[in-house]
């Protein structure tokens, strides 16, 4: 406690008052858990309640920290940025984070005050020799600067420049660990696979493993040089290929530097920037229409741009929070409302208090003790049940929270400042509303219950509208998770089977020996390959490309798919004009096929036969497919072309199986492909699952929502049941005089439900239009979407009016069968 | 109109077995006023529950206008109490959150009398009680004569053929204890039955007749002339 002003005196005085203080401390507890004990239902619904509330909002709390702790552990977080450039054409604006080779040295050259820059290719996955054993492992390609920017400290070896030279190579802990076991890796070689055979690299250092909240994650950084393509696109401008991550002058502003770039890309892209303005580009409000801009180290978690994040809108941590904060809100209300009704049926025994002499201040310490003391058991209880159930809670939402960021001072301050913040309402404003009250009144029994009432009830509306938006958003996500898969795609999707090859094995040979080893089974009725996953298969990849070339005047933009033979059979897609791209034609290489869309931005009347100049030749349309969704549902179905042509590698083996028994043809690809690729580290997976795998972030949202109702459901009804006992019993002898009267059981129940039924009926004319508007604006993220129904408003409030309804009777039907004899009798 | 054998029941609670009403026989008449007396506890409030159908006997019969209704079940007791039963209780037994005239209301509503004939019917009884000036008042706005009042009224609204009060004086002074002994008198008159706990011989002897109990058993009967 601290020192009230009353107890600023000397000596001997202080001496007794603290005695007295701590003895009156004691005193307070002991009659708090006096009082927690003769009511125990009302102990155990509070503290049920705040412990199921503590736990579920300090798991939401943590996920949601996690995700916006992502780079935060950088100790230049602030003055690190990612490049990204803005196309701006008729229609459209395109923003990519990639960027071509010869952009780093050019803005070395042309800022020398940009403290630190590097580039950051993704080398792949790649296999590793280190005598005679083969390794697996992720290998990125960044420039010198890298460890100067960004924090991965140095455990081993050199940590001055640990890149210096273009051979050399920095493992993390956990791939040196792997390869060189015990040994120290320091100064020892290991060969790096390449193109065309395997590459002597020299391990320089040992940095730590990336931690959990980084977006950056690699097992081996090499130096940029090694880059796939290096030496052939070192002055290409025309080739985007990797990130770039700059670091200016602490004190720099962000927009500063952007405006700063204007000229640069004056300079350097007035090729494009004059071929944008041809075709008819909009500039943005600088008047530019290409332009570079920098997106802080911080935000690239949450960046669609980005390709260096997995795009996870900002809104979504701070969603969880709120659902967090929902739920604490839900469980303080029950407290905050059976503390009131509790405080009206003990006024009497307040009154007599005041009357003998306790003070106000007195009265207010004794409630907020018990609150304290009931808080503080649920706490504990949350705390010990978020520890045991965050295993099953990391793997049923995916997500990759550790209780190591309790430790963190801004959580720990959260969490402790939000535990004394809900003590002292809960336990203090019914003790003020109780203490104010003229003595006279309350030793009547008889204070402010109107007042209360009212609070009361906006506390239940709230509560209820909370659990009736938390449904109504579950329903709405689930529906339109459903409609994604269902709605038919344009292809077969749960017939084909995706491998992905990997880097271990040459992409077109390993097709050759699978279509050749699998047209002896029965079962397999085609196989073909393709560059492009479709979904997202077991490698958790997803790429595209997307080409532009002059056609007839104009820039034509199409996505640019590399396929093999019979991709049109294995997917069941449909030739709707011209043929399909086949063997019997010679050379196909030159020939292309092309989706209706691409036919339709081509824009003539029959493209049959036309020629498009792109890739380095001249290329012609031999066919017209229907349209598919050869990517999410978020997105509207763009213009395709599709190639057989070796210069694309494929990356991906398509297998289209007989319908009936998938799973054993399942297992007869795996094991065929374990056969022709015995390194293969990454399955095969139906396309129907890549498809589903699409909408795991959404999958997730739906989860979390779903819960959040639950808990919150199940903690609002625990308050209203409470609140029902309380009502009955104030309502006993009511209850039997009109049971005297007549009453029967269904009257009575009518009567003590109507009151909250109405309440929940407001709840949901409140929470109907901010879901509506909320899940409508989160609709506009898809294309392709379900339309709000009406009719989900009704059903989930018919749920909640039952769920109420329910949760009312039970103690309703109990009091209106008793005998009213009883009842009266007690009067 | 009621006629009832050999009736008893038995209060158990966890140690103690009570028996309140002990192989009890009597019967009322249609039209009579008839007052029961007693000391404390021997069963009168006990016997009147049961007569009122709000509790039902553990042995014995009881016949309710040629019905045998001992082990109706609790919802065509309720049924029947409802169409032919009022009470009158010593502590009036109002709704503290309904005016005068909601609180007489009340039975009709549960009768599932239409809304304008209920106003027709409580406004009438109101009137015959003098209570009518009073009608949007709340219970604790009135004094105790004028609450009992209020609640004879409500006894009567569904004009029921058999009332039921339970010390209805016990809580007046004796001037507004005689109006409401005035009042149930009349009812009599106009035809119903009655039936009344009271400890008072001054109010018996309003009554045609009185039934003394002793520890459940009915001791003497006086007819009043
Ligand atoms: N619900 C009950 N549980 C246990 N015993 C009961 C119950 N109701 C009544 N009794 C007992 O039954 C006996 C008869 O009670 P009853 O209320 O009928 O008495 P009474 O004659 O109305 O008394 P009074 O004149 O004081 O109102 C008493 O001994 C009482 O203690
Ligand atoms: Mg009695």
């Amino acid at each position: 406690m601290s020192p009230s002003p009353l107890c600023k005196r000397r000596g001997m005085v202080e001496k007794i008052n603290e005695n007295k203080k701590s003895l009156m401390i004691k005193n307070y507890f002991k009659i708090a858990l006096r009082n927690m004990w003769k009511h125990k239902t009302f102990t155990f619904i509070n503290i049920t309640g705040m412990a199921v509330a503590f736990g579920a909002a300090l798991l939401l709390t943590l996920t949601a920290f996690f995700e916006l702790s992502f780079d935060t552990f950088h100790q230049n977080k602030n003055d690190v940025y990612q490049l990204y450039i803005e196309q701006h054409h008729a229609n459209s604006v395109d923003e990519g984070s990639t960027m071509p080779i010869p952009m780093t040295p050019a803005l070395k050259a042309e800022f020398p005050d940009v403290v630190h820059i590097t580039r950051y290719g993704d080398f792949g996955g790649s296999a590793l020799r280190y005598g005679d054993k083969i390794f697996n492992d992720d290998v990125r390609c960044v420039d010198a600067d890298f460890f100067k920017m960004f924090t991965f400290p140095i455990v081993n070896g050199s940590t001055i420049n640990p890149l210096a030279d273009k051979n050399d190579i920095v493992l993390s802990a956990t791939v040196a660990k792997n390869i060189f076991g015990n040994q120290n890796p320091i100064g020892k070689l290991i060969e790096l696979k390449v193109d065309n055979g395997w590459k002597s690299m020299n391990v320089t250092a040992v940095a730590a493993d990336a931690p959990k909240n980084s977006s950056f994650d690699f097992g081996l950084l090499c130096r940029f040089e090694q880059f796939p393509g290096y030496d052939q696109n070192i002055n290409e401008w025309n080739s985007q290929s990797h990130n770039v991550f700059l670091q200016l002058p602490t004190g720099e502003k962000q927009a500063v530097f952007e405006q700063k770039l204007k000229t640069f890309v004056q300079k350097h892209y007035d090729a494009s920037i004059k071929q944008l303005i041809h075709d008819g580009a909009k500039p943005d409000n600088n008047g530019q229409v290409l332009s570079l801009h920098l997106i802080p180290l911080t935000d690239i978690h949450f960046s669609a741009i980005s390709s260096q994040s997995r795009a996870i809108s900002k809104f979504y941590p701070y969603l969880v929070l709120l659902i967090s904060l929902f739920i604490m809100f839900i469980a303080c209300t029950n407290f905050i409302n059976l503390s009131l009704g509790r405080a009206f049926t003990r006024a009497k025994e307040i009154g007599v208090r005041k009357v003998i002499g306790a003070t106000k201040t007195q009265l207010i310490v004794q409630f907020c003790s018990e609150s304290f003391v009931i808080c503080g058991i649920s706490l504990i209880l949350g705390v010990i049940a978020a520890c045991i159930f965050l295993p099953q809670y990391k793997l049923a939402f995916n997500q990759q929270v550790s209780l190591n960021i309790l430790a963190s001072p801004a959580i720990i301050s959260y969490i402790l400042g939000g535990f004394v913040l809900i003590s002292l309402l809960a336990g203090g404003y019914p003790a003020w509303l109780m203490s104010v009250g003229k003595t006279a009144q309350t030793v009547k029994g008889k204070v402010g219950a109107g007042q209360s009432s009212s609070l009361r009830n906006s506390l239940m509306v709230v509560q209820f509208a909370l659990s009736s938006l938390l449904i109504i958003c579950t329903a709405i996500t689930w529906q339109q998770l459903n409609y994604m898969r269902t709605k038919p795609l344009g292809y077969n999707k749960s017939e084909v089977v995706s491998i992905p090859i990997g880097s271990n094995i040459d992409p077109e040979k390993a097709l050759t020996q699978m279509r050749s080893k699998l047209s002896s089974y029965p079962q397999v009725v085609s196989v073909t390959g393709t560059d492009m996953n479709l979904g997202k298969g077991l490698d958790n990849s997803s790429s595209t490309s997307i080409m532009s070339f002059n056609y007839k005047g104009r820039t034509v933009s199409t996505n640019w798919l590399r396929v093999d033979y019979d991709y049109v059979k294995t997917l069941g897609l449909q030739v709707v004009n011209g043929r399909d791209l086949s063997r019997s034609f010679g050379a196909d290489s030159t020939m292309v096929l092309i989706n209706q869309k691409m036919a339709e931005e081509l824009g003539e009347k029959n493209p049959i036969g036309d020629l498009l100049p792109t890739d380095g030749a001249k290329l012609q349309v031999a066919g017209i497919v229907k349209d598919f969704n050869f990517k999410s549902l978020h997105h509207e179905i763009a213009p395709l072309t599709m190639v057989i042509r070796t210069g694309w590698p494929i990356n991906y083996i398509l297998v289209r199986v007989k319908s009936g028994n998938l799973a054993s043809s399942m297992a007869l690809i795996n094991k065929v492909w374990k056969d022709t690729n015995p390194h293969t580290e990454v399955g095969a997976s139906f396309l129907d699952e890549n498809t589903e795998r699409q909408y795991n972030k959404e999958t997730d949202l739906s989860k979390i929502f779903v819960t959040g109702a639950i808990i919150s459901i199940v903690i609002s009804c625990m308050g209203l049941f409470a609140i029902v006992i309380l009502i009955i019993t104030q309502r006993t002898k009511e209850i039997g005089i009109r049971k005297v009267l007549g009453a029967s059981v269904n009257n009575i129940l009518f009567l003590i439900s109507k009151d909250f039924l109405k309440l929940v009926l407001i709840s949901i004319c409140i929470a109907s239009p901010i879901a509506w508007y909320a899940m409508d604006k989160w609709l506009q993220g898809f294309e392709y979407r379900i339309q709000i129904q009406w009719w989900v408003f009704v059903i989930t409030g018919t749920i909640a009016l039952i769920i109420a309804f329910v949760t009312i009777s039970f103690q309703s039907i109990k009091a209106a069968v008793l005998n009213p004899v009883k009842s009266l009798r007690s009067e | 109109m009621i006629k009832i054998t050999n009736l008893e029941k038995f209060y158990r609670t966890e140690e103690v077995e009570t028996i309140a009403l002990n192989k009890l026989s009597m019967h009322v008449d249609t039209g009579e006023f008839v007052a029961i007396m007693g000391p404390s506890g021997c069963g009168k409030s006990t016997l009147l529950n049961i007569l009122g159908m709000l509790d039902d006997p553990d042995e014995g019969s009881y016949v309710f206008n040629d019905i045998e209704v001992a082990h109706f079940t609790e919802r065509k007791r309720a049924d029947l109490r409802k169409h032919n039963i009022g009470f009158v209780f010593q502590s009036f037994n109002l709704i503290d959150e309904l005016t005068v005239f909601e609180n007489v209301e009340l039975p009709l509503i549960y009768t599932g009398v239409p809304s304008a004939e209920r106003v027709k019917r409580v406004e009438e009884v109101l009137d015959k009680m003098q209570i009518m000036h009073r009608r949007n008042h709340y219970p604790q706005q009135l004094s105790g004569g004028q609450q009992q009042r209020v609640a004879i009224a409500r006894a009567v609204v569904n004009k029921p053929k058999l009332i039921l009060a339970d010390e209805p004086t016990g809580n007046l002074d004796s001037s507004n204890g005689n109006d409401v002994m005035e009042l149930l008198t009349d009812l009599n008159e106009q035809g119903t039955t009655i039936i009344m706990v009271t400890h008072s011989e001054h109010d018996a002897r309003y009554s045609h007749r009185i039934i003394r109990l002793l520890d459940g058993q009915t001791v003497m009967e006086n007819i009043m002339i």
